[in-house]
């Protein structure tokens, strides 16, 4: 086979730097780590910085599973594993625990992961103090001095106006007690995954040049107060229409003709194997 | 077989970066020596790691008198050999006394504030690991607690804790032996001896 591409897209000396940046972000949770972002074939905002990390720790052993927005099959997971797989040849799945690494945006796989798997974190935006602070420069001493009053005052402020935290997705987390990190806009329902996860997480922010990490096993405390404690999205004792799971993250799908509201597994692996897993439990099912 | 630099060094960042996630676990980079075919004045480990991590834009310290390897890593990864106070990688070699490791863990580039990863991670060469004294490891991507077997005196532990006393400042280190085997203790692990 004549080879197109240098295995894994980037040139060696792109991949260097990335790996010594996650290695620094390893050693440092919830900091984030500047490094030089690469252009890429796709669009920035699009998982740029996701892939980045991807392609630089990638090997020929690697099983690698992309999802977005918890579906294997969505315009974005797809192409990257397109990409990833035409410049490396590795093998890609759909399941959970057969990938050894997993590059998501907006969600964490509803199967655990386990001890040696990477889930690689797309992220928009990094910052978890942007919205309180504009300058890079201010809000980098603002980590320095561990000075986090603004991302207190924003959920402070959003229990006075709506007597609750209306934080929708990417609700701020801290994290080993010393950096307030952004967790990328995974649901409320997914932070806890982060706190002692058996997985390393690692964060690409490729548009805001950022690479950040949680290692295994590491404390992360979503912000909360006292008196309003951390809440995670509620379905309201919904089951998934298809396999019947309560306890997975739900979307609410509205058939506008017959004005009805569906709840389905945003997971599609996970809500495709508990279906298999039900049919398989009832034994030899003849189809004839 | 000649070593792969693009697959080999790939397997070697990959153990490295397991290593640092989950601090005082053994990996091991046997597969990898297998493949260097010249002779080469450090553990093949150090080199793997070396010529991993080092490039054009990146510095490294080898401490002691080593002019010849100096040469051949840079020739090697085009990276530059400077100051033990400005390298990114300081590299301990196990012919160096304890008190060259002390002196490059105090004078080692520790970061700033608001720059924390400018900071130095130093390799270090012991004979073989997983023997020795016992040594409780804690902290992030160590469940619980970690026992490792590790020639490490209390002064080098005293030096290392001095340095990283205030996080996030402070080094990373990646231990290196003989066979192989290698070990990652970055900044946030705290050792303390097993009380007897």
């Amino acid at each position: 086979m004549t080879r197109l591409h240098h295995f894994a897209f980037f040139d060696e000396g792109s991949k260097k730097e990335i790996r010594r940046t996650i290695l620094k972000a390893i050693s440092i949770p919830g900091y984030q780590v500047p490094f030089s972002s690469r252009e890429m074939p796709i669009a920035r905002g699009w998982g740029t910085g996701g892939l980045q990390v991807t392609l630089s720790i990638i090997g020929k052993d690697d099983v690698l599973k992309v999802i977005d927005q918890g579906s294997d099959e969505s315009v974005n997971a797809v192409n990257i594993k397109k990409l990833v797989e035409k410049t490396t040849g590795i093998a890609i799945t759909e399941g959970t625990a057969e990938a050894t690494i997993i590059q998501s945006r907006h969600r964490i796989p509803e199967q655990p992961l386990t001890e040696g798997q990477v889930l690689v974190l797309q992220v928009p935006a990094p910052e978890p103090l942007r919205s309180v602070e504009k300058s890079e420069r201010q809000t980098k001493i603002l980590h320095a001095e561990e000075e986090y009053s603004g991302a207190w005052l924003q959920l402070f402020e959003q229990i006075m106006k709506y007597g609750q935290t209306k934080t929708g997705a990417d609700h701020p987390v801290y994290v080993a007690d010393r950096y307030v990190m952004a967790p990328s806009p995974i649901p409320r329902f997914d932070n806890h995954k982060m706190n002692h996860s058996e997985a390393l997480i690692l964060l690409g922010a490729g548009r805001e040049k950022k690479i950040y990490a949680v290692p295994p096993y590491t404390d992360v405390r979503s912000l909360a107060f006292e008196d309003y404690p951390f809440t995670v999205e509620s379905f309201a004792e919904q089951a998934c229409h298809l396999c019947g799971s309560t306890d997975t993250f739900l979307d609410e799908i509205i058939d506008a003709d017959k004005d009805k509201v569906y709840y389905q597994c945003n997971d599609s692996h996970h809500c495709l194997a508990q279906v298999n897993g039900a049919i398989q439990g009832k034994g030899d099912i003849s189809y004839a | 077989m000649p070593l792969d630099y693009v697959h080999d060094t790939q397997a070697v960042f990959r153990k490295v970066m397991d290593g640092m996630a989950q601090p005082g676990k053994t990996n091991s980079l046997a597969k990898q020596m297998i493949q260097i075919d010249h002779p080469i004045d450090c553990y093949h480990s150090t080199f793997l790691t070396m010529v991993t991590l080092l490039d054009s834009e990146a510095t490294f310290h080898i401490k002691g008198n080593h002019t010849s390897l100096v040469q051949r890593i840079s020739q090697l990864t085009l990276a530059k050999h400077v100051e033990e106070s400005e390298a990114d990688f300081i590299i301990i070699t196990a012919d160096l006394p304890q008190a060259g490791l002390i002196s490059a863990i105090q004078s080692a580039k520790k970061g700033s504030l608001i720059d924390p990863q400018l900071s130095a991670t130093i390799i270090i060469e012991t004979p073989e690991l997983s023997s020795g004294q016992e040594w409780l490891l804690k902290g992030p991507g160590i469940k619980k607690v970690k026992r490792l077997k590790l020639a490490y005196s209390q002064t080098i532990n005293q030096a290392r804790e001095e340095k990283n006393q205030e996080f996030p400042l402070g080094i990373d280190i990646v231990i290196t032996d003989q066979v192989g085997k290698l070990v990652c203790l970055p900044r946030t692990t705290v050792i303390s001896e097993v009380s007897k």
